[in-house]
């Protein structure tokens, strides 16, 4: 029988939820230790014996020193990483943060310097390439099964590129901007989360980042604008996830 | 084409009656759109209801459709098409299917849509048109043909045309319900569609509308809505005629795999990339564009691809309106 694959998971600052949501997968985590061995990952296995990994999720944002490093590390000691989960594509949460680290440290500690060697939380993507970008806070654990078998069967993953109304649409779900004039991300935003927010009648709030290339934001801006929300709640609501200019 | 009339009384009757050929799908309301759903009673139907959200073509083009099924390694047709009743189509949506069909009966047919297509048994009904509606200036407001039966609303009742044999099949073997239509009832008929024709508020003119778009290409209109639009496909989703469809293998184990494929919308990146990276639509204007000569001149022997059903335009969180484009654009030519 063919070598398995090795697979890692490493994990930088973030809730956890990321690492966790691979277990979430029960009993399809079966399907992919049909073509992997897990060498790395703190939530699954003691082992930690990689020198080189064929796969490595990367969850979370870069905010510390000790990040960077891991970062580094996972980056020299693999064919194929993946920025997994919204902080580690679009920095989510945490790097929404107005205001430079340095400024809040001094805040609460003083001139004692920097205690945690902690870093402006920026994504995975700013610090490193990367072979594939999966978004969603959290992701859809369905997506990684899809990569992670796409990957042991030798094809490369599709990106989408299409934003959360089109599954929305294809779920026939009712329109909660056009509809019920709810403040809803869905146009601007990444889809593969097959519109779970709009499901149960809230609007999307744009947890998988911006989808890249064609959208609008601008257009975006102007309907929130006209259906009454003010500019800051608007700019808020955009920078929630991701730290892009609308 | 046979017309009789259906009393009021014996609505309900027929109703069921159609169960004999199988799972009866009408318009139910949910939360504030409309959507073709499996009812039991002829009282869940709203028969008033303006649009659908996703029109009847889900039935036949299904958003996401397993086609094929990868088991042990050897593939297998997923193709399955029960019998079904689509209750209660407006005449829009009828033009809409008879789009379709010319894409997906012509050669080389799809098995998929044959299939549910030959399967199915359409009930139309008459409907009032709302602000978004344009399809008498298409065409597209009366159906000839496309149904088994089409009901009017009478005052007392409906008054049903017979559009195929299927149709004259089911009338005949609940021939009991059914009355001879009388010179009252035709006179009703005609003064519903008189009132209804008068009751349009929008309207496309078609004149020279394929010459106009062939000058308008570089047209300044195109630019300043495609600043407006999101590009978030929703009017493709919606839309009865759009027939775009992207395929993706999923897997469902270490070892199967399901072929799908959904619904694809112009407005995305991939839709326009080609073998080699090339993408023939690069940017948002050049998609916007081409939405609007597709629906209304990419291909002229075909006829118009919009039946004026005004979906894309509610839809639209951009408030973007289909005919108020091209009237801007014709109006840029001036």
């Amino acid at each position: 029988m063919m070598d398995k694959l090795k697979l890692a998971v490493f994990e930088l600052t973030d809730c956890g939820g990321c690492a966790l949501n691979i277990l979430f997968l029960y009993e399809k985590l079966f399907d992919l230790l049909e073509f992997y061995e897990i060498t790395e990952f703190h939530m699954a296995t003691s082992l930690s014996e990689g020198s080189h990994y064929d796969v490595a999720l990367v969850t979370g944002t870069v905010s510390s020193q000790r990040d960077l490093a891991l970062l580094k590390e996972a980056r020299n000691h693999s064919d194929y990483l993946i920025a997994l989960g919204t902080c580690a594509t679009h920095g989510s949460v945490q790097a929404s943060v107005e205001g430079s680290i340095r400024e809040k440290l001094k805040r609460v500690y003083g001139d004692e310097g920097n205690p945690m060697r902690a870093l402006d939380s920026k994504p995975v993507v700013e610090y490193v390439a990367v072979d594939f970008a999966l978004p969603g806070c959290p992701y859809d654990k369905n997506e990684v099964y899809q990569v992670l078998i796409d990957i042991a069967k030798g094809i490369e993953p599709v990106k989408k590129d299409y934003p959360v109304c089109v599954e929305c649409k294809l779920n026939e779900y009712e329109c909660v901007l056009v509809k019920k004039g709810l403040p809803c991300l869905g146009p601007i935003t990444y889809g593969g989360c097959n519109a779970a927010c709009i499901r149960s009648g809230l609007g999307c709030i744009g947890c998988r980042g911006p989808l890249p290339g064609e959208v609008n934001p601008a257009s975006e801006y102007e309907i929130l604008k006209d259906l009454g929300y003010d500019d800051d709640y608007i700019i808020r609501k955009f920078k929630t996830f991701a730290r892009w200019e609308p | 084409m046979r017309y009789i009339k259906l009393p009021s009384e014996n609505f309900e009757k027929f109703f069921n009656s159609l169960k004999a050929w199988g799972s009866i799908y009408a318009p139910v309301k949910r939360g504030s759109i409309y959507s073709f759903q499996e009812v039991q009673r002829a009282e869940e139907v709203a028969l008033d209801y303006n649009r659908t959200m996703l029109p009847p073509k889900k039935f036949f083009v299904r958003p996401r459709d397993e086609i094929l099924r990868l088991k042990n390694g050897r593939w297998e047709n997923g193709t399955d098409a029960e019998p079904i009743v689509l209750f209660g189509l407006h005449s829009c949506d009828i033009h809409g299917l008879k789009i379709l069909d010319k894409v997906y009966l012509d050669e080389p047919v799809d098995p998929y849509y044959k299939a549910r297509r030959e399967k199915t048994f359409i009930v139309g009904i008459s409907c009032m048109p709302d602000e978004y509606c344009f399809c008498k200036s298409l065409g597209t407001h009366f159906a000839m043909d496309g149904f088994d039966l089409f009901l009017h609303e009478l005052p007392d009742g409906w008054l049903v045309r017979i559009g195929s044999v299927r149709g004259h099949e089911i009338v005949w073997e609940n021939g009991e319900l059914f009355e001879e239509v009388t010179d009252e009832d035709l006179k009703h008929f005609k003064e519903f569609e008189e009132r209804r024709a008068n009751a349009f508020q929008k309207e496309i003119p078609q004149e020279g509308l394929a010459d106009m778009l062939d000058l308008a290409y570089n047209s300044p209109v195109w630019k300043e809505y495609a600043e407006i639009c999101l590009a978030c496909g929703n009017c493709n989703m919606v839309c009865p005629t759009c027939r775009c469809y992207e395929v993706c293998d999923k897997w469902i184990s270490a070892y199967d795999a399901v072929r799908e494929r959904r619904y694809d919308s112009c407005f995305m990146e991939n839709h326009g990339l080609v073998a080699g990276g090339h993408n023939f639509r690069p940017t948002r204007l050049d998609r916007f564009r081409h939405r609007y000569y597709c629906k209304s001149y990419f291909d002229p022997s075909s006829g118009y691809n919009c039946v004026g059903c005004g979906r894309c335009d509610e839809f639209c969180p951009a408030k973007i309106e289909h005919v108020k484009v091209l009237e801007e654009v014709r109006g840029s030519l001036r």
